[in-house]
């Protein structure tokens, strides 16, 4: 079953191309990976995906809704939610309060009861925090006990990117969308959050999974999108991608370049 | 000769030590004691009322610096314009419960309107210009707070112009009157406690989360569902209501209202008291309405009443003329006073006399043992890339 479906989609700034006619769908429960060098696009894709930038044209489809051109929040409402590449936890809010925001598609609050807290609203919260508990307990140690009433900003930035994804989690979306959560974390980190992405596929959620280094990716995916200037190159198993001339192509063509 | 080992803590520190070893419902116990007992300290003597009259008004400007700290602390807007809100709530009550028109409704009735009616002002102005960013809204909020006091100013028929409204009616509570300072003072202290429970609540509710959140990055928290417009307006009209609320107990207290009242200093005033004591700090922004409207007047009363009666009224004959007019004018001098003051903990406390514990928190570094050796060298971060919406 397609859960998420993409339709000729283009994004310009000014002359750039920053995606360029691309459409491919996501399957439910299945991790779909999009690479290509730096600059080819796939963090534009998914601010187009998030309603941060109105694409130029094309549309976006959550099963069958058309949520092309919502604004981030309708969308998150909707069921897709994220992680940034550039690290957007909140960094003075503490562990679990970056959880329990990532949560607040899901919490029903009233303004009466936000200002008179009422014993409905006390038993609310303390179901709220345990799940944000069980949530964080998927990496471990690394983000609960003490840590969990420490601002954000006193974590190491690859426990940002786990609370990233914790926070994503949080509202249990249709969607999830994680730009490089590898990045910045060494080879057995990276192995390892791979594998955690597997298992989160594994208990049916649905995502798609940016990364430019193919070796990452190629154990982790069920299938494989590559970008090169914001249009699709190659798509299919990891296999098929990574032996595509075009990809090869691609990634050596930058190579060569920067060992000029 | 005294040698220091390096890890003796010094008296500072020591002293640091006690007060951090005192838990926080110990000093809200104490704190509410000293403000139950403080009328029974000063109600006697002549002075004594002149103190408790300037108690009524700083617990006036805590419920204002309360309300303002919602939209600068917790929601990190300005609002440059706050006394409007505060003069809609002053006028409203002014306007029934005075001869004016003849009207004398009965106060909480006034008070809960006046609240209100600002909070309804505060969505009406806010609806168009909380989509501006920073600058621009403190700018707007500037002018609208002048062209509020204009309007009061020449809207002869309603606020009777710059005559003000005198006469204005004290509250009554089932016949009971509040008549007296002391009264007043009980009165505004039961609203500021009920207040600050209801701030606090805020603070650890979706809404007060949604506020941080947005404060702290607000690419992230539109993507994590929240309405960032609607938040916004929301917090705004919040803390309009407190101002409307804070607007209604001074003019009943003052009895007379006049537009001079809600002048540009008064906004400023109350950025000042949030400022100094703490964005985003319940008990910092107490302090620092109480430290800005008291520490003035102890000055000026030191100076200006208790030296001269003490060592006669020629104490201050041989001393050059700048500094005599400081201390026999220092009213003059109130607004020099804040500058320097302002001044002085941006340089020295820029988080504030009682720092929010968030802020406090961004001032401690990252924990070495959490950075491991790869993460200093792989990480890359594409900085600021996002942070232009097309
Ligand atoms: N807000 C923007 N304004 C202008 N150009 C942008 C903007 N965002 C991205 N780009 C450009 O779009 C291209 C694709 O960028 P991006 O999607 O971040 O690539 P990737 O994530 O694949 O490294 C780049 O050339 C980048 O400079
Ligand atoms: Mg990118």
């Amino acid at each position: 079953m397609k859960i998420l479906r993409v339709e000729n989609l283009t994004k310009r700034f000014g002359g750039l191309y920053a995606v360029n006619n691309l459409s491919f769908s996501l399957k439910k429960g299945e991790i779909l990976s999009i690479i290509g060098p730096n600059g080819s696009g796939k963090t534009t894709l998914f601010n187009l995906i998030t309603g941060i930038y109105p694409p130029t044209e094309g549309k976006i489809f959550l099963k069958d809704d058309d949520i092309t051109g919502l604004r981030p929040d309708k969308i998150a409402h909707k069921g897709i939610k994220r992680t940034f590449q550039t690290l957007r936890v909140f960094p003075n809010m503490t562990i679990l309060e970056n959880v329990l925001v990532g949560m607040h598609p899901i919490i029903e609050e009233n303004i009466f009861n936000s200002i008179f807290h009422p014993p409905i609203m006390k038993r609310q919260q303390k179901e709220a925090t345990e799940k944000a508990i069980s949530i964080l307990s998927f990496f471990g140690t690394r983000l609960t006990g003490t840590r969990l009433h420490h601002p954000a900003n006193s974590l190491s930035y690859a426990n940002r990117r786990r609370l990233e994804i914790c926070r994503a989690l949080a509202s249990d979306p249709k969607v999830l969308l994680l730009d490089e959560p590898a990045a910045g974390m060494n080879p057995k980190e990276s192995l390892e959050i791979m594998d955690q992405i597997k298992q989160i596929r594994d208990k049916g959620y649905s995502i798609i999974l940016i990364e430019h280094d193919m070796k990452v990716v190629k154990g982790a995916s069920n299938r494989v999108i590559a970008l090169d200037y914001g249009e699709k190159i190659a798509e299919g198993t990891p296999k098929e991608v990574s032996e595509h001339p075009r990809v090869i192509e691609a990634y050596l063509g930058k190579k060569v370049a920067k060992n000029a | 000769m005294i040698i220091m080992k390096k890890n003796d803590p010094t008296l500072g520190e020591k002293t640091k030590i006690i007060f951090m070893k005192i838990p926080t419902k110990a000093y809200i116990v104490i704190t509410i004691l000293i403000a139950i007992l403080y009328p029974l300290l000063i109600m006697y003597g002549t002075a004594g009322q002149l103190w408790l009259r300037l108690a009524v008004r700083t617990e006036i400007l805590v419920l204002l610096a309360l309300g303002l700290n919602l939209i600068i602390g917790d929601t990190g807007l300005l609002n440059l314009g706050y006394a409007a809100f505060f003069a809609v709530g002053a006028y409203l009550t002014a306007i029934f419960a005075s001869p004016r028109f003849g009207f004398d409704l009965p106060f909480w009735i006034l008070f809960l309107a006046s609240g209100v009616t600002a909070g309804f002002f505060g969505f009406l102005v806010g609806l168009p210009t909380l989509k501006l960013r920073g600058d621009y809204l403190a700018i707007v909020t500037l002018a609208l707070g002048e062209s509020t006091r204009l309007t009061l100013n020449n809207w002869d028929y309603l606020t009777n112009g710059p005559g003000g409204i005198p006469g204005i009616y004290h509250p009554s509570f089932f016949g009971y009157p509040i008549d007296s300072y002391v009264k007043f003072y009980y009165l505004t202290l039961i609203i500021i406690l009920i207040s600050i429970v209801v701030l606090n609540n805020l603070k650890n509710s979706k809404l007060g989360r949604s506020l941080n959140a947005m404060r702290e990055n607000e690419i992230a928290a539109e993507c994590m569902g929240i309405d960032t417009t609607k938040a916004k307006i929301l917090s705004f009209v919040i803390s309009s209501v407190f101002a409307g609320l804070a607007g209604s107990i001074f003019a009943s207290f003052q009895t007379f209202i006049n537009p001079t009242n809600f002048v540009f200093m008064i906004s400023t005033m109350i950025v000042c008291m949030v400022v100094l004591g703490g964005m985003g700090s319940i008990p910092g922004v107490i302090v620092g309405a109480i430290v800005l409207d008291t520490l003035p007047e102890i000055i000026r009363q030191t100076f200006s009443v208790w030296l001269p009666s003490v060592f006669g009224s020629d104490f201050y004959a041989n001393w050059p003329h700048i500094l005599k007019d400081l201390f026999i004018n220092f009213d003059r001098y109130r607004m020099l006073f804040f500058g320097i003051l302002i001044v002085l903990v941006i340089l020295l406390k820029p988080e504030g006399l009682i720092p929010n514990k968030r802020r406090q928190k961004e001032l401690r570094e990252t924990d070495p043992r959490e950075i491991s050796e790869s993460e200093k060298t792989l990480f890359d971060v594409e900085e600021g890339k996002m942070d232009v919406k097309v």
